[in-house]
Order: structure tokens, then C-alpha cells, then sequence
């Protein structure tokens, strides 16, 4: 059987906006995929996998620069000589982040955007995208526009473009991440049935769909190794680090604080984007409430309406009913803009000065009661206990570090109470676990918001869950 | 936020060609700059605010006659004392304060302020965005600028979004509750907002190239388009009928 | 090998377009009569981050688009000339040639040539071709004072994002 790609001792890394240089993110990385194969890569977060990706699909070192040495070979081709728009039917690649590969203004056009590069006749073309349309779910959508859609609609619009287009090999990040279990068991038929070769990037173990890989790898210390099955699940654990304890256990809480913050007869008003005719869709919390020092979790389906309430709590949008206090006391949004700390799920949007340092001495600097030592040791204190670096530059940091930056920012606010969204998203458990325990350390209540059950089962303590519109108490 | 002037309709001007609608918003354009009379002006506007009423509706309308009333006014109040020779209209003693032909030509001033701007309202309302990219596509506009403008539609609502958690994630940094900020320095916090959004912004630019060429861009084939105005069949009959439109005004009103 | 980058400038002048349109009709700072739009500051921005061709494109286009966007149809052609002109200009004034940053005198140049090309432009052609005279004179202060924070702001913000986002020098062309 003919390879399909084939990387021999791939070194990368990135390029350096200070005066170190950055370490490499793969050393003699060396990969091997036969025709109609499909592959696991599961890879631990941050280490190099969407990297990885990029680089296949020709994009990477062009418009993510870096140093690259290495060949890599994609049936029979060297990719260092062809361009990446001249890979269209070779090599699809579909995103762990979806949004960043939309670039038309309606679904039925974004399908359409790589056929028009084809040169298809609009005939084809038409039959192909009602096709996929049908496929994946989408023929309601198709004159929707990309912010209208949830997060798993993107990635079957994606999903439906891999199809139309049809091309030899699916390099596919986080495929079944976001998606409902129907579409799921869509995806794992659709891979099956087109034969076509598969290499599946992920950084959680999805055991439900082991049986559709012929082989699992693993990307461990910068290179890719073949490991029998049950020996990588363990090594991949201890990469991600499953196997430590969790810092919530045991943890002792330095402040003993004695507030509330408690909600009852709200309601929630969502309101849908312009165009979708659909009327705005009301949630209803009968009572809610959360204690210092206490975890919660808050889970539910993608728009079940688990922003919006939380942007009520922090006091980011006024109920349309009902009241918010804390220790009984009726709050305004003002008020509440200050004792509830909510740690939005993009961490880039909380961000906003050139170094760690400013980063997080921005809100003390605006406190006149405080000297600039004052100052000094509480900065340096925050960037201790969440293993940052005062003189890095945020927007060149890893995900996890500016993520952990942002915790760092709200600690030091020291609220009473701390929302934190979707943080377990491409962060590994045990460091998701390691900001909340950070962030409790003064005694602060937490509500953590997931769609990962998983996960909210990893943190012992009160579970509220939204159902048909309604926040309950499991 | 919303990105579009469209509104919603189905009259003739909504069937009519837009490659045909874009000729005759530029015909009407300069028919409001030539030499034609005050009455046949005021006729042909009122033409064309009639046109838009019937295809658009009240609303539309009215809308954006609100939105330029203000500058209407100034311009009607302001613009007459410009002229000073000719036969006075309004004195207070000995001097003129307007004479007749500063009147005349405030209101030929007005008129054709409120025509160019329902004639350019009208194409936005009753045209969608894709169907006047293509219309422009048929009138030589490049495919690269095509695309810029798209890309850029729809990069728009990203950004304001965006912009607006930026902001309400500032607001929740404060440390305490601060007393009311002076002018300059609401100014300059709005510089890391800004910052932010830019950074925002810029780090997008990457993924937005290395889609594009994901995508195919840059290919050797001929490029074939999925949208096309097929659907409106009459294109010969809508040039004939914005070329005779504009003709006939000329003919009839000029001066 | 050598890279054909032409979808980065495609992706630059669309995102750069789009940032001057949500400046222009979403940041409003309320003043005493009306509003000031950031569209100076996202156009002096892009004319000291991105140079001459990009500033022309994405202040003439963006401002353009925000035009058409909020039903103002028939000023589009104006604002895309003057502020189309205005990016150009003063990209050109701190353009330089080894990167360095531009000396303090050629600043002061760049913000004198963009509060006159705003508050002239508008006047010449808004009073040419739409209003009068006398309103298009009514609306000069208001100009000079928009474009003159702007250009303020814009100098703050372009230096804080070139620290705070270095890689933004690999994306201009």
C-alpha cells in the first residue's frame, strides 16, 4: 500500500517576539500513514497538536512563523513545494475552532467558496451542496449566517464541507467535540463509509469511538510514538496529568468568609439573532444560591441559556424579573459588577496590556490606598501562585498561561465570588482543577459552568443543570 | 449588530435587474446636478420618494427622512442668506435679508439632497448585498475587491461583538466603585479597550489567510461563481427602461 | 521557496476594513451636541501599523461601508475619499524606510495633515456635490476636534498594540 504521509524528524518552533528563543514543540517527530488508514493522535492540550495540523495542511510555518526543518511527503508529493490552496482536494482540514475557517456570509456559501475555487459548474455544485446540506442536518440553515449558528452547527458546516469536497485525507482537530451523540454517530458512519484516509487529533480519550481506528498514537516529549492501546491511555493520563490528586481536596481555605449569594424567582429573557424568526426564549430560576468557599457546578445543553444567567449575576444584563442579593440584601448590577468575578470562557477578551506585570497591577494602580510595594508583592505573589512570568508578552502566550493569567487578574480583585466559564475547554483537568483551587484560596465561592459532565463530576458539591428553560437543583 | 440596509419587500424595484438599478441610481445621481427646472426637480424626487414608498414602505421612509432633517433644516435656514443679488423677498428696513433667488436656490439645494439620498437609500433597501456584489462583479469590479468587501461583512459583526465583551469585562475589572471619571480620563481608558480589540482583531488575520487558501484561493482555474442574477431574466428590458426613465425627466424638465 | 501571499493581503484589508467600521459606528463618545466616532483612531492606527496601501484601502472602504451600513448612502463616496485620503497621507508622512519609529516633528506633521485633510475634505466636497456652502462650514469644528482626538488616541493605541502584540509586524505588506 502506497503512503499517504509521511514525516520524517519534523522540528518546529515557533518564533520568538523576546529575546529567548522558544523551546521546540516537536524534536525528530516522525509519522507514517498508509492509504485509507484511519489514525488517533491523541496529543495532551497545548503541546503542539492543532500545530501540527497546520503544518500538514501546508499553512504552517507561512502564516504562523516559525523555524522548520524535516520533510514531509503527502502522497508522494513534497509539501515544501506546493501551496496550500493546491492541496484543496488532498488534504481537508477541519478545525478544533470552527469559527476561524468561516469566510462566507451564509452557510450554503461557505460550502460553496471551495467548489467556486474548483472551478465546478453551478450545476454540480448546487447537487453537491443540497447533498451535504441534507447530510449534516443543515438545509433549514442554509441562508444562515455564521453567528446565528451554535458552536456544533459550525462543525457540521465544516464536517459538510470536508464531504463535498471529499478530499484524500481528513486531518480532522477535535472532530466530535461540540457535537450532539446523533451527529457524532454521523460523523464515525461518514468516516467509515468514505474510506478515505483519517487522521483524528484529539486531546481527550473518546473511548465510545475507539473501535473506529486502526491505530492510536501518541504525542509524548515532542514526538510521536506507537505504544500497545492500554500502555497510551496511561501514559497519556499521566501527560495530562489525571492520575495527580486533585488541589481541591484536602485544600484548606485560608479566610473564612460567611456571605451568599442567592437568586430566586428570576427570569431570563434570551433573545435570538435578528433574523431567525424564532421568538426570544424565557429561562426561569426558582431559587439559586451560592455560599464562600462553596463549589458548584452548572451544567446544560449548548444555548440552554447558561451565559445569560450568569451575566445576570455578575450584573452584566438586569433581570426581566425577580431578585439578586447577597446575605438578603437586594443588589444592583453596579454592586454586583464588583463582588461577582466572571471569568469569561475567551480569555483574550479580558486581557489588555502589553506585559503580565501591567496586566495584573492595572486594578491595584487605580486603589489609592495601596503603596506601589504594596503593590509589588501582591503582583508578584499572584504571578507565584499561578506560575506566570511578570515580563511576558500575554498575546504571545500559550493558551493555558493566558488562561491562568486571567484567573491571576481576578484574584487579585479578590471578589467574594468567581463564575467561571467553560474552563475545562482545552485546558487539561488537573489544571482547570489547580485555578479553581487558586481562586478558593481566600475563601471565595465558585459556580463553575461546563458542558462536560466528566468534568463536573470531578468537582465534589451542589450541581444546578437547566432543563427545558428551567435552572434546577440536581 | 446588523449589517444590512435591506428591508424586506417584494414591489417592482425589488424584481427590477440590479445591474439595471445600479445604471439608473448613477443616471438619476447626475439627472439631479444637470440644468433642469425647480418644478420638474421637485417632481422627479417626489417621483421617487413615491416609488420608494410603494416598495419599501412607510417606515423605510420615514426613517430616513428623520435621519437627515436635521441637516434639512440647517440647510433651509442657512443657505438662503449665500445669495445676495436679485429681487428682495424679506427686508427689515433697508437691508435684504432674502431675496427671491436665495429661496429658489435653497429649495433646489434641498430637493436635490433629498433626491440623492433616497435614490442611494433605495438601491441598499431593496438590493441584498450578494446581488449588488454581483451586479458590481457584471460592472467590472474585480473579484479581490469583491471579496474584500465580503470578508470584510463578515468580519464586521466578529468584531463588534467582540468590542462590546471587551468593554463589559473592563467594566467588571474596576476595583471599587469609582467616583465619576473626568472627560480625558475616560479617554484614556479607553485605550486598553481599544488595544484589546485591535489585538483581537490582528490575531484573526492568520487564520483568515490560511483559510482562504484552504480554501482554494489562489488556485490555476477559472473561478466559477455559485450565486448568479439568473434569476431575473429581463436584464435587456431593465436597461431600456432606466435608460428611457432618466431621458424622459431630462426631456420633459430640462430648463 | 518563495510564498505568494496574496490571500494575507486580502485578509489584512478586509479585517483592517471591518475594525474601521465598528469604529466608526459602534465606539461613540457622547459630547455635547452628538457624537464623536473613532474612525481617526482605527484609520491612524492602521496608517502607522500597515503603511500606504492598506490605510487608503481599509479608511476609504471602511468608512464607505459604515455609510451604507447606516443608511447614509449618499455621503459613501465623499467619506471614502477623505478618509481614504487621509490613512494615505499620513502613512506616507511616517512611513520609514529601516522601521524605526517617526521622529516626534514628523507626528506633529502627520496630525496637522489629518485634522486639515478631514475638516477641508468634508468641506470642499460635502459643499460641491450634497449640501451648501454655509452647512458644510457649520460642520469644520466639529471635524477639527474629532480628527484631533483621534489622531491622539491613535498614536496611544497604535504604540500600545505594537507592544502588546508583537507578531503585528509579520503582518503587514
Amino acid at each position: 500500500m502506497a503512503h499517504a504521509l509521511t514525516i520524517n524528524n519534523l522540528r518546529f518552533s515557533y518564533l520568538s517576539y523576546q529575546e529567548r528563543s522558544n523551546e521546540p514543540l516537536f524534536c525528530d517527530l516522525s509519522l507514517s500513514i498508509e492509504e485509507g488508514e484511519r489514525v488517533l493522535l491523541l496529543a495532551p492540550f497545548d503541546m503542539g497538536k492543532t500545530t501540527l495540523a497546520k503544518i500538514i495542511g501546508g499553512v504552517c510555518p507561512k502564516y504562523f512563523p516559525g523555524t522548520m526543518t524535516g520533510s514531509i511527503t503527502l502522497f508522494g508529493t513534497d509539501l515544501s513545494t506546493v501551496e496550500p490552496w493546491q492541496l484543496l482536494t488532498e488534504v481537508g482540514y477541519v478545525s478544533q475552532n470552527p469559527a476561524e475557517q468561516f469566510i462566507a456570509t451564509t452557510v450554503e456559501e461557505e460550502i460553496a467558496f471551495p467548489l467556486e475555487s474548483l472551478g465546478l459548474s453551478r450545476a454540480e455544485m448546487r447537487e453537491r451542496i443540497a447533498t451535504v446540506l441534507e447530510a449534516w442536518g443543515l438545509a433549514h440553515l442554509g441562508d444562515a449566517n455564521e453567528s446565528e449558528l451554535s458552536g456544533g452547527e459550525r462543525k457540521r458546516v465544516l464536517l459538510a464541507i470536508q464531504q463535498a469536497l471529499s478530499p484524500r485525507l481528513w486531518l480532522l482537530d477535535e472532530p466530535f467535540d461540540d457535537l450532539d451523540p446523533v451527529w457524532r454517530v454521523r460523523l464515525k458512519e461518514t468516516i467509515l463509509a468514505g474510506g478515505k484516509t483519517t487522521l483524528v487529533l484529539a486531546s481527550r480519550y473518546l473511548a465510545d469511538f475507539a473501535d473506529l481506528f486502526d491505530r492510536v498514537l501518541l504525542l509524548d516529549e515532542r514526538r510521536i510514538v506507537a505504544l500497545p492501546l492500554r500502555e497510551s491511555l496511561s501514559r497519556f493520563s499521566t501527560l495530562c496529568g489525571d492520575d495527580k490528586p486533585s488541589p481541591l481536596l484536602d485544600q484548606t481555605i485560608e479566610d473564612q468568609r460567611r456571605t451568599t449569594l442567592s437568586a430566586g424567582a428570576l427570569a431570563v429573557e434570551r433573545k435570538r439573532r435578528s433574523t431567525t424568526s424564532t421568538p426570544p426564549f424565557e429561562m426561569t430560576v426558582d431559587s439559586f444560591a451560592l455560599e464562600s468557599g462553596e463549589l458548584v457546578t452548572l451544567t446544560g445543553a449548548n444555548g440552554s441559556g447558561k451565559s445569560s444567567f450568569s451575566r445576570l449575576l455578575c450584573g452584566l444584563d438586569e433581570p426581566k424579573r425577580g431578585v439578586i442579593a447577597i446575605d438578603g440584601k437586594r443588589q444592583s448590577t453596579k454592586e454586583l459588577n464588583r463582588s461577582v468575578g466572571y471569568l469569561f470562557q475567551n480569555p483574550d477578551l479580558q486581557i489588555f496590556l502589553p506585559t503580565v506585570e501591567e496586566e495584573l497591577s492595572w486594578s491595584l494602580r487605580r486603589r489609592r490606598e495601596l503603596s506601589s510595594s504594596e503593590i509589588a508583592e501582591r503582583v508578584g505573589f499572584a504571578a507565584d501562585l499561578f506560575a506566570l512570568d511578570l515580563g511576558d508578552t500575554p498575546t504571545t502566550m500559550s493558551y493555558p498561561k493566558r488562561k491562568a493569567l486571567q484567573a491571576a487578574v481576578y484574584y487579585l480583585l479578590d471578589r467574594p465570588f468567581y463564575i467561571l466559564d467553560e474552563l475545562d475547554s482545552a485546558l487539561t483537568y488537573h489544571s482547570a482543577l489547580s485555578i479553581m483551587a487558586s481562586l478558593r484560596q481566600r475563601g471565595s465561592g465558585i459556580l463553575l459552568i461546563t458542558h462536560d459532565r466528566l468534568f463536573a463530576a470531578k468537582v465534589e458539591g451542589r450541581a444546578y443543570t437547566i432543563e427545558a428553560g428551567r435552572l434546577i437543583e440536581r | 449588530m446588523n449589517t444590512s440596509a435591506f428591508v424586506a419587500g417584494n414591489g417592482w424595484l425589488y424584481r427590477f435587474d440590479p445591474r439595471a438599478k445600479i445604471l439608473l441610481m448613477v443616471l438619476l445621481c447626475i439627472f439631479f446636478f444637470l440644468p433642469i427646472t425647480l418644478l420638474g426637480l421637485f417632481l422627479s424626487v417626489l417621483l421617487v420618494i413615491a416609488v420608494g414608498w410603494r416598495n419599501t414602505g412607510t417606515k423605510n421612509i420615514k426613517g430616513v427622512f428623520l435621519s437627515i432633517a436635521p441637516m434639512l433644516l440647517f440647510m433651509l435656514l442657512f443657505s438662503p442668506f449665500n445669495v445676495r443679488s436679485g429681487e428682495p423677498l424679506w427686508r427689515i428696513g433697508a437691508v435684504t435679508i432674502i431675496t427671491v433667488e436665495g429661496a429658489l436656490q435653497a429649495l433646489r439645494l434641498a430637493c436635490r439632497f433629498i433626491g440623492i439620498t433616497y435614490v442611494c437609500t433605495l438601491l441598499f433597501a431593496t438590493t441584498v448585498m450578494g446581488e449588488i456584489m454581483l451586479a458590481l462583479r457584471f460592472w467590472r469590479l474585480p473579484y479581490k475587491a469583491a471579496l474584500v468587501v465580503t470578508l470584510s461583512f463578515t468580519y464586521i459583526p466578529f468584531i463588534a461583538e467582540s468590542f462590546s465583551q471587551i468593554a463589559e469585562s473592563h467594566r467588571l475589572r474596576e476595583a471599587a466603585l469609582e467616583e465619576r471619571k473626568n472627560y480625558i480620563q475616560r479617554l484614556k481608558d479607553l485605550v486598553p479597550t481599544l488595544t484589546s480589540v485591535l489585538v483581537v482583531a490582528l490575531r484573526s488575520i492568520p487564520n483568515l489567510a490560511m483559510s482562504l487558501e484552504m480554501r482554494g484561493l489562489g488556485r490555476s482555474e477559472r473561478r466559477t461563481s455559485y450565486r448568479s442574477l439568473d434569476s431575473y431574466t429581463r436584464l435587456f428590458t431593465d436597461f431600456v427602461i432606466s435608460i428611457t426613465i432618466v431621458t424622459m425627466l431630462w426631456l420633459i424638465f430640462k430648463a | 521557496m518563495q510564498h505568494n501571499k496574496n490571500a494575507l493581503k486580502i485578509a489584512v484589508t478586509a479585517v483592517l476594513t471591518a475594525v474601521v467600521v465598528v469604529f466608526t459606528m459602534i465606539v461613540r463618545i457622547p459630547t455635547a451636541k452628538g457624537y464623536l466616532n473613532l474612525c481617526d483612531v482605527a484609520i491612524c492606527f492602521i496608517a502607522f501599523t500597515f503603511g500606504p496601501t492598506s490605510a487608503f484601502i481599509a479608511a476609504g472602504l471602511g468608512t464607505a461601508l459604515a455609510d451604507l451600513i447606516s443608511g447614509y448612502a449618499q455621503w459613501a463616496p465623499i467619506s471614502f475619499a477623505v478618509h481614504g485620503l487621509e490613512g494615505l497621507l499620513i502613512a506616507l508622512i511616517v512611513r520609514s524606510r529601516n522601521g524605526s519609529e517617526a521622529s516626534i516633528v514628523k507626528k506633529i506633521l502627520a496630525g496637522i495633515v489629518c485634522m486639515a485633510t478631514v475638516s477641508l475634505g468634508y468641506f470642499a466636497l460635502s459643499a460641491l456635490f450634497i449640501s451648501t456652502v454655509a452647512v458644510a462650514a457649520a460642520e469644520i469644528p466639529g471635524n477639527l476636534a474629532q480628527s484631533a482626538v483621534g489622531f491622539v488616541l491613535g498614536l496611544g493605541v497604535s504604540s500600545a498594540v505594537k507592544r502588546a502584540y508583537p507578531p503585528v509586524r509579520s503582518l503587514s505588506w
